[in-house]
């Protein structure tokens, strides 16, 4: 295999699970995989398939059962825990408990392997608490208590806590996982700024295919027997996201990147018509279980337009008109 | 981003200097109990007579009183405020859980099981009387033994079980245990021994000779100095085990170090004065509330000054001022320490689980 110059990270058949006396829980095969600077890469695996453990494995948390972790080329077993917190930050998917706790002082810890025994913040380090706050946009929250900051707030808390402990690469374990749509796509958007423009790298697992495939640089598919990593439109082209539904009823479109239910189609219907209305009329007509047919047959919609108002669904039988794509939806069913 | 700093740096100097205020406070307040400690008691002394016996080298029984019985139970209550309340502050950090304590987690239960051994199994030659010189290091010993035993049972319990309730519950089975253990011990044992057993359960402020003072004092002071010496790693344990190795806590060693102090500081004082309820557990939270803040390094300062002064109040309010009676001081402090627990048992419930 050919060594990437920016090559960060890079795992050779790493064996990762859990060791209890003799007995070793291997939870995967082994896996291969790298990581460059300043990537941005989603972990993607169902459910319990070990993203956890590989992510807290790779922060040191937890002893591989075999196979290499380099950093930079140097093995993980060759740094102490304080240099190894000076490369690598991570975030868990535990929510931080605690009162009387303020966000600078959050953001403070980050700076614990950089300061004295005591702890004692100096002028640098607080430059760099400051700065890490103004990134993540939480400056105006320093004298905030952690308990009292929204999902998102603490999240983005915690991201700057880890930017104050100034490492080169950032591990989150589903960073987004309990955050609404908007703080989700917030957070997204503050992990590929600081990739790109700090020149992190961020290993970040997630549940959520359709935002990893748009917005990261890469993706490490854990699947049952491997590892694929690669650009996501490289894994699309390789149909290997379809490998994570085999067995569910779940099915990945690979032509436009999303999901739908597979069900057994109740016929085809012709769409006619152009524009936002027609992708959302087929939208609704596959939601229904059919498929849209790329020749003109009977039953057709005509979808409005400037001289029509109406939805027209004209089968061999009959022609009718609806007001709304609900109501041509709900006598599909019935007609056709 | 100079205006930034600028700005930040003066909101902290702003709290630092709010913490100065509250520093100089808790200070005042310790110095004026620990002066009504001495001024007040069951014997009603005059001022005046209190001046003369600590300043000059009168013979008076009024002297006798102050010099022999107030100013030492003054200074074991001191250090008796500040031992309990730091190793509660610790136990709460170290196992996330508001409602830890050397008490109401059975500590001081296996302190009194080691004072226990020694002056119930060993030998039938120990009576407190004879507990001088090197025999107070070897109660104290074990005293520290068997406090350490408990918070490591704790501590195995808690890596398994995360619910604070369970946890808390499980602390008063150990009590419980571990006085039936007593209690058996005490039927096994002869005249003598369960004389000097019992006295020693009865436990005061008051009853420590000069000697015991000194192991006392000496124990403590190792024990406040490790857990300042902690304070770093403290902090970042507020966050979890997990993301404390993270940032590069070692946390086996941490471990090591917090329980060492701990042990050290619950079982020295429980070896002594017998067990001493809710200090622990409610003083680190007054000071939490006080300074508003987790950060240890404040804490740990503001606790040993708290503990301090609130040891010296029970105490006061105990010897009952004006009057011949004298409660026992753990009735004192349990009606001081209980409210603060409900409040923070209270106040959990919204903030479920956090502290």
């Amino acid at each position: 295999m050919k060594m990437n110059p920016h090559e960060i990270l890079s795992l050779v058949s790493l064996k990762i699970g859990y060791a209890s006396g003799k007995n070793e829980n291997v939870l995967l095969p082994p896996l291969t995989a790298s990581a460059g600077s300043g990537e941005l890469i989603a972990v993607i695996g169902r459910n319990g398939i070990g993203k956890s453990t590989l992510l807290r494995t790779l922060t040191g948390l937890q002893q591989p059962l075999g196979g290499e972790i380099f950093y930079s080329g140097k093995k993980i077993e060759d740094f102490s825990r304080m240099e190894l917190a000076q490369n690598v930050g991570y975030i868990s998917t535990e929510i931080v408990k605690v009162s009387n706790m303020n966000v600078y002082d959050l953001v403070a810890l980050g700076r614990f392997p950089h300061t004295n025994w005591l702890g004692k913040i100096e002028m640098e380090d607080h430059e760099i608490i400051l700065d890490a706050l103004k990134k993540t946009s939480m400056e105006h929250f320093r004298r905030k208590f952690v308990s009292e900051l929204s999902d998102g707030e603490r999240q983005k808390a915690m991201i700057a806590r880890i930017l104050a402990q100034n490492t080169q690469i950032m591990i989150m374990d589903e960073p987004t996982a309990f955050l609404d749509i908007a703080g989700k796509y917030e957070i997204l958007h503050l992990m590929q700024m600081l990739s790109h423009d700090s020149d992190k790298t961020i290993i970040f697992s997630t549940h959520d295919l359709q935002m990893a495939i748009s917005q990261s640089d890469k993706i490490w598919l854990i699947l049952d027997d491997k590892l694929l990593e690669g650009a996501p439109e490289d894994l699309m082209i390789a149909e290997a996201f379809d490998h994570l539904f085999a067995s569910s009823i779940v099915q990945f479109n690979s032509q436009d990147g999303t999901f739908s239910f597979r069900i057994g189609t109740k016929g085809s219907i012709y769409v006619e018509g152009e524009g936002d209305k027609r992708m959302w009329t087929e939208k609704a007509i596959n939601r229904a279980g059919f498929t849209v047919s790329k020749e003109k047959s009977f039953p057709y919609v005509i979808i409005p337009s400037d001289n029509k108002k109406f939805w027209q669904l004209t089968t061999q039988t009959s022609i009718k008109e609806f007001m709304s794509i609900y109501e041509l939806i709900s006598s599909l069913g019935k007609e056709v | 981003m100079k205006t930034d700093i600028k700005k930040g740096l003066f909101a902290d100097l702003k709290s630092a200097r709010n913490n100065r205020i509250i520093f100089s406070g808790l200070l005042l307040l310790v110095l004026i109990v620990i002066i009504l400690d001495i001024f007040l008691g069951s014997v009603s002394i005059k001022p005046s007579e209190v001046l003369k016996a600590v300043f000059t080298n009168a013979d008076t029984s009024f002297a006798t009183i102050i010099l022999k019985f107030r100013l030492p139970k003054a200074i074991t209550a001191l250090i008796v405020g500040i031992a309990l309340s730091i190793s509660g502050l610790q136990m709460q950090t170290v196992f996330r859980n508001p409602m830890a304590g050397p008490y109401v987690l059975g500590i001081s239960s296996g302190a009194s099981l080691g004072v226990a051994f020694v002056i119930l199994g060993f030998s039938s030659n120990i009576t407190p009387d004879s507990l001088k010189g090197f025999g107070n290091w070897i109660l104290v010993a074990a005293s520290w033994a068997g406090a350490g035993a408990v918070m490591l049972l704790i501590m195995v319990i808690s890596s398994k079980v995360k619910d604070i309730m369970t946890i808390l519950i499980l602390g008063i089975m150990l009590a419980s245990g571990i006085s039936a253990v007593v209690t058996i011990m005490q039927y096994f044992s002869n005249e003598t021994m369960l004389k000097a057993y019992v006295i020693w359960t009865m436990g005061s402020l008051g009853n420590l000779t000069s000697s015991q003072l000194n192991v006392l004092l000496i124990s403590v002071s190792a024990g406040v100095l490790l857990s300042l010496f902690s304070s770093k790693m403290l902090n970042a344990l507020l966050l979890g085990e997990n993301y404390a190795g993270s940032i590069g806590l070692n946390i086996r060693f941490a471990r090591i170090v917090i329980f060492t102090g701990t042990s050290i500081l619950a079982g020295s004082v429980t070896a002594f004065c017998g067990p001493i309820g809710f200090i622990g557990i409610a003083v680190p939270h007054i000071v939490r509330i006080l300074f508003k803040t987790s950060d240890h390094r404040i804490l740990i300062p503001g606790t040993i000054l708290m503990g301090g002064a609130v040891m010296l109040i029970s105490d006061i309010i105990s010897q009952l001022p004006g009057s011949e009676t004298v409660l026992p001081v753990n009735a004192v402090t349990s009606l001081i320490g209980i409210p603060v627990v409900i409040w923070v048992i209270l106040r959990n419930r919204k903030y479920s689980g956090s502290f």
